[in-house]
């Protein structure tokens, strides 16, 4: 993945591009994801792997580089966001996964 | 005529004032007195404003509409953008913005084949409070901000940024007004948010990119720094380094300085900064 692959009509983008811009949607982010997704019109796929943060096939699906840890952030918070943070572990985790 | 006194570039990874506390002290101390040197260097030119140019990051420009370039018109801007207050963990400020200046730079680009976008509404991020709150802590300098496209391809090329630059520093000192004025790229150097190396830093190819800049032959400097290579060295970041040819254009190509350099993994960041001899 990469920013040459990006999609920039991916409803995912949409979502995560606005989301960052706007506290009420955070709060949806947070207490109702199935209806956010559902209203930006997420794919069956997309919707299952920003389920579960799966940044690593939200990219192959075309979801901007730049917004892979700003997912993290908004399932683990954006503060004090060290190597050994909530954040960055999960971003570890779901990126690193597969890596030999 | 306004007066360019000072020409810079910098990095802008928020770790540098959001965990600076997680790198080892030598790098804490590196990366302190670097900014402090250039922050001195910066106020010891008087600046009126300082015209900034930076990635944007996708904060303000969405997906459907990405301009290459976007001048920020305001008499006065509020940052950080509130997601971002605590990531960046810099506490909100504002600072005066110049709006004829801005104006002005849209205006006579426009005359000079380069369409740039303008508003009043910019949010923004680590982009410019990274950078000023180290070099102007007080946020006493005017700034007009020009957000730049650094990540969604198509981006402006080397050669383009360069233009950019010079035709931009052509139409600041042909403002009529007695002000002096700096120019100062913010981002880079190496880093992947968003990539698998996002935990690594590439300092075989941020020292390379340095020595680059100071040999003073900027078309080799467009030749050589590819926007491939700054993608090979990290994906989504490190091609923030095109703001930095924008200030090299300004600059009239001359030799940079290299001010310091921090390869900082705590910080997932080649974290430094360069000045031009005006």
């Amino acid at each position: 993945m990469s920013i040459l692959n990006t999609d920039k009509t991916l409803p995912a983008n949409k979502l995560i591009f606005e989301v960052r811009r706007d506290a009420a949607l955070r709060e949806r982010f947070r207490d109702d994801l199935e209806g956010l997704m559902r209203d930006y019109g997420l794919s069956e796929e997309e919707k299952a792997a920003l389920r579960k943060a799966d940044i690593k096939r939200l990219g192959e699906l075309g979801m901007h580089p730049y917004f892979l840890p700003q997912v993290t952030r908004l399932f683990k918070g954006a503060g004090y966001n060290h190597n050994e943070s909530d954040a960055a572990r999960l971003y570890a985790e779901k990126m690193l996964k597969e890596k030999a | 005529m306004a007066e360019i006194v000072s020409v810079l570039a910098v990095a802008h990874a928020p770790g540098a004032t959001g965990w600076l506390d997680k790198a080892p002290k030598h790098e804490q101390d590196a990366l302190l007195a670097g900014y402090a040197a250039m922050g001195e260097k910066l106020r010891a030119a008087r600046p009126d404003v300082i015209v900034g140019v930076a990635n944007d990051h996708l904060l303000n420009f969405p997906m459907e509409s990405i301009p290459d370039w976007c001048v920020g018109t305001a008499d006065r801007w509020r940052g950080p953008a509130e997601w971002f207050r605590d990531w960046v963990n810099i506490p909100t400020y504002e600072v005066a913005g110049q709006r004829e200046l801005a104006r002005h730079i849209v205006r006579e680009s426009a005359k000079r084949g380069f369409n740039l976008a303008f508003s009043d509404k910019l949010e923004f991020d680590d982009n410019w409070s990274v950078p000023l709150k180290f070099f102007t802590p007080e946020y006493n300098v005017p700034l007009v901000p020009i957000h730049m496209n650094c990540v969604v391809p198509p981006l402006p090329q080397p050669e383009r940024c360069y233009e950019f630059g010079r035709m931009l520093a052509e139409v600041v000192r042909a403002w009529p007004s007695q002000a002096r004025v700096a120019i100062m790229g913010t981002g880079g150097l190496s880093h992947d948010p968003g990539g698998p190396r996002y935990f690594a830093v590439d300092e075989k190819f941020d020292r390379w990119f340095l020595e680059l800049l100071g040999t003073g032959d900027p078309k080799k400097v467009v030749r050589e720094a590819t926007i491939e290579k700054m993608i090979a060295a990290g994906d989504g970041g490190t091609v923030e380094l095109l703001a930095w040819i924008v200030a090299l254009g300004a600059a009239g190509g001359r030799a940079a300085t290299t001010d310091f350099y921090v390869p900082s993994v705590p910080l997932r960041c080649g974290m430094g900064g360069v000045s031009w001899p005006l």
